[in-house]
């Protein structure tokens, strides 16, 4: 496959690599480097810069600055063709497969073999499946099986016989194995040994720390979006890589308010649903309940499932000691829960509209009667929200796709506040916002919480749940596996839970 | 095998509607009265020459609904088919007529006129569906009005009537092979199994169903998006061109305001055969049987003395039918 090392030339090195993205710096200056045969584990928190870096390997991001080399070569990689040409491939975490066609097709998509301009079904076929069995993936032996009538599962492994299908050089794997089975995980690392022998460097994401030390030759971490060091496996342990990802000191500058925890708000007992496994938890008003999980974890399926949008098969839901029943959000409002979902732009603002319009949309019973509108009444609640939550924006007519992330966000949460929610979910409230928004969303948490709200904050940045909740909930594979007053386990135990790790 | 599976409900349709027209009315009495008063005279629908002239009727629909396919594929859509229809009728006779007496050279640059503009319009359809973000629902309104306004100002509006000496002109809507096949259903089978090779034997088929199925998976994979995307609306307007040489032939006229309508009947044939709309499935014998059905219904209808207005009705709700048991089947 590939020729035998060539003196101590790196396969792919990374110098310097740095990209921002409106503002925010997701990479800075970034240095990496992947032997031949070498399996190199790339670690760090959610928002580290893992998957922006290998956007950037993949051509799907372009650096402001930085050179890749493959063999010591500068690699002008600047799309996915490019890409596509040095031997990179790359399994993204989403998949990207054509659901309605055969596992043959999928495989060959866009390199369809044909003679005389006639496609040759027969052959695709015969490959796929000698292909198949080459890469020990016995599951996809029916190739002509449809990809939507798969198993999640067997749809990434149809994502990884693709990526093998051609010459490759450079395989990143970004968290293959979320969605397998041990068994098809064994099979998985099978394949990745065989790809290593062959000399193919194998760039490794995962947040499992288990396999990573079972796989990784050597271990990269990342930390906001800083490469903080490269090390053989064989000289770290568990412990020491979770102190390493977790790295900064957690700030003080920000402070819950005091816990005066009022009565329970809100009383979730056993909820089931496909994608929530028995949670149990109690949030009383005057609180912030942090909900700390990794990603895939299936924090926002609480959520969304709390707030009526998914479908529960069981347990219950009490709000102030009466149970309700949630079957759609408009009964999560009447039963005065709010959700701030974690996509802003998807799932919370109308991109396309005013600032005003965001924020007086859940009021129209206020400022519409009897089909008449009353912009007076309209105004003082837009400039009401402005004011109080310092939205800054040249007026309520300007549209809020040009404000910046933490404004939106600002707009989000101040849209529900003309009359307090007694009970908030907030997802992620401070994804791709900046520092200073940040620090104002605390704030606004804060006076919240003074003021007897209940909350429910989600968040994958562990010193944000550290900090500003007064319990934490630490939630993995759908469920809450403990509930302890923050600060009484280390940020390193608690990574160490959430990551299955042993110490 | 599970693609031929999801065409045995078409067929039995089919089968159905058969056997209602031929059979329907004998079985249907009740206290010796006839349920359907509405439903006489149906015992001539079973006839063959009544067989073969729903098959010719319905040529012209199945040719646009074939290209029609091939839009709703890669998730678009082509409104512009039923005034490209009649715009390609209209230029190509123009062209016949002030040639004055018979000669062949006229037909030629007559027929590779309208087609011309058949594809230019394909071409411009495409064009704005692959490199703007336009909506081809909007686009292909656009063009459908524009082509209209086209062939509208050909003769004031008029219909031209095609010259007499035209005899292959008119031999390609009127002409029976043997005495016996029309040449429409010839042209539309020939469409018919170039469209089957097309769509299941070459790569660019199978492009057209990864377009359909994932966008961006297909984009990641190096498929070339635009060239694809131009030319399913190239063919499906070419298409339309050919249906539109067949209409005029059948009317011994080009009619500017001719073919109004078609493009829902094309997009009813397609979605009744199993197409989905989203993109990505459907199937070239699904859209032909669908092209029947709604043929059937049409004439059918219209032979057993259907008043016209049910005959809508029907249609519709058969239409609807289809496709929810198509969508209940496919969750």
């Amino acid at each position: 496959m590939v020729g035998p090392p060539t003196g101590d030339v790196p396969l792919l090195a990374l110098e310097g690599v740095t990209k921002r993205f409106a503002g925010v710096t997701a990479l800075d200056q970034v240095g990496f480097e992947l032997r031949r045969g070498e399996v190199h584990a790339l670690l760090g928190e959610n928002g580290a810069g893992k998957s922006t870096l290998i956007k950037v390997l993949g051509g799907i991001h372009i650096p402001e600055a930085g050179t890749i080399r493959i063999d010591g070569r500068i690699a002008g990689i600047r799309g996915v063709a490019d890409a596509d040409r040095c031997g990179i491939r790359i399994i993204h975490q989403e998949l990207s497969l054509a659901p309605n066609l055969t596992v043959a097709e999928n495989i060959y998509m866009g390199r369809e073999p044909r003679r005389l301009g006639w496609l040759q079904r027969g052959r695709m076929r015969h490959e796929a499946r000698e292909l198949v069995a080459r890469l020990g993936l016995h599951e996809l032996c029916r190739v002509d099986a449809v990809v939507s009538d798969l198993t999640v599962a067997h749809q990434q492994l149809v994502e990884i016989a693709r990526a093998l299908s051609c010459q490759v050089r450079v395989l990143v794997l970004d968290e293959p194995t979320s969605s397998l089975s041990e068994a098809e995980t064994e099979a998985l690392f099978v394949t990745i040994d065989r790809l290593r022998q062959q000399g193919v460097g194998i760039i490794y994401i995962s947040h499992r720390l288990e396999e990573i030390i079972r796989l990784a030759d050597r271990i990269t971490v990342l930390r906001d979006g800083r490469s903080i060091g490269t090390q053989p496996t064989s000289m770290v342990n568990q412990q020491e890589l979770i102190h390493w990802m977790v790295g900064r000191d957690i700030k003080d500058h920000f402070h819950r308010p005091p816990h005066k925890p009022g009565k329970v708000a809100l009383s979730v007992r056993g909820l089931h649903s496909p994608t929530v496994a028995g949670v149990s938890f109690d949030l009383h008003y005057g609180e912030v309940l942090g909900l700390a999980g990794l990603v895939g974890s299936g924090r926002t399926e609480l959520a969304r499932a709390l707030f009526g949008i998914d479908r529960v098969r069981g347990g219950q839901v009490l709000v102030d000691g009466r149970p309700v029943v949630l079957k759609n959000p408009r009964d999560a409002l009447a039963a005065g829960i709010v959700m701030v979902s974690e996509d802003r732009k998807k799932e919370g603002l109308y991109l396309g509209q005013t600032v005003g319009f965001n924020l007086a949309l859940p009021w129209l019973r206020e400022w519409i009667r009897w089909g008449w509108p009353r912009p007076a009444r309209r105004d003082r609640i837009v400039q009401r929200a402005i004011s109080e939550f310092g939205i800054k924006t040249s007026s309520a007519d300007q549209c809020v796709a040009d404000l910046s992330g933490g404004n939106q966000q600002k707009v989000i949460v101040g849209r529900w506040m003309e009359h307090r929610p007694r009970i908030l979910i907030l997802d992620e409230p401070t994804r791709g916002v900046d520092v200073g928004a940040r620090e104002e969303m605390f704030l606004i948490i804060n006076r919240l919480v003074e003021e007897g709200t209940a909350i429910l904050m989600i968040s994958s940045d562990l010193s944000e749940v550290l900090n500003m909740s007064h319990r934490v909930a630490l939630y993995r594979d759908n469920h809450i596996l403990q509930i302890a007053p923050a600060g009484q386990d280390s940020p390193e135990q608690i990574m160490a839970v959430l990551t299955g790790a042993r110490m | 095998m599970r693609t031929f599976r999801q065409l045995i409900p078409l067929l039995l349709a089919v089968l159905a509607l058969q056997l209602i027209f031929r059979f329907g009315l004998p079985y249907v009495w009740w206290d010796g009265q006839a349920i359907f008063h509405w439903w006489p005279g149906i015992s001539g629908f079973w006839e063959q020459g009544n067989q073969i002239d729903i098959v010719q009727q319905i040529s012209i629909n199945a040719i646009l609904a074939f290209g029609m396919t091939l839009t709703i594929l890669i998730g678009g859509i082509d409104l512009s088919v039923g005034a490209v229809l009649a715009l390609v009728g209209t230029i190509t006779v123009s062209i016949l007529a002030g040639g004055g007496a018979y000669n062949s050279g006229a037909l030629a640059i007559g027929l590779l006129a309208g087609l011309g503009a058949a594809v230019a319009l394909g071409l411009f359809n495409g064009l704005c569906a692959a490199k703007t973000k336009m909506p081809a629902f909007i686009i292909t309104l656009a063009t459908m009005l524009i082509a209209r306004g086209a062939a509208l100002r050909f003769n004031e509006g008029r219909p031209m009537h095609v010259p007499d000496q035209e005899t292959f002109f008119l031999q390609l809507g009127n002409g029976r092979l043997g005495g016996v096949i029309p040449v429409p259903v010839i042209i539309m089978l020939v469409i018919f199994l170039l469209a089957v090779l097309l769509l299941h034997r070459t790569r660019f088929g199978q492009h057209l169903y990864a377009i359909g199925g994932n966008r961006e998976a297909a984009r990641f994979t190096g498929i070339p998006l635009v060239r694809v995307e131009v030319l399913v609306y190239m063919i499906c307007a070419l298409l339309a061109g050919v249906a539109g040489l067949i209409n005029t032939s059948q009317l011994y006229s080009a009619e500017p305001a001719s073919g109004v309508g078609f493009e829902l009947n094309a997009i009813a044939a397609a979605v009744v055969g199993g197409t989905s709309f989203t993109g990505g499935k459907g199937m070239m014998v699904g859209t032909l049987i669908g092209a029947v059905i709604i043929g059937i219904l049409d004439k059918g209808l219209n032979q057993a003395g259907v008043h016209f207005s049910l005959q809508y009705v029907v249609k519709g709700l058969v239409i609807l039918g289809a496709v929810y048991v198509d969508v209940r089947r496919r969750k």
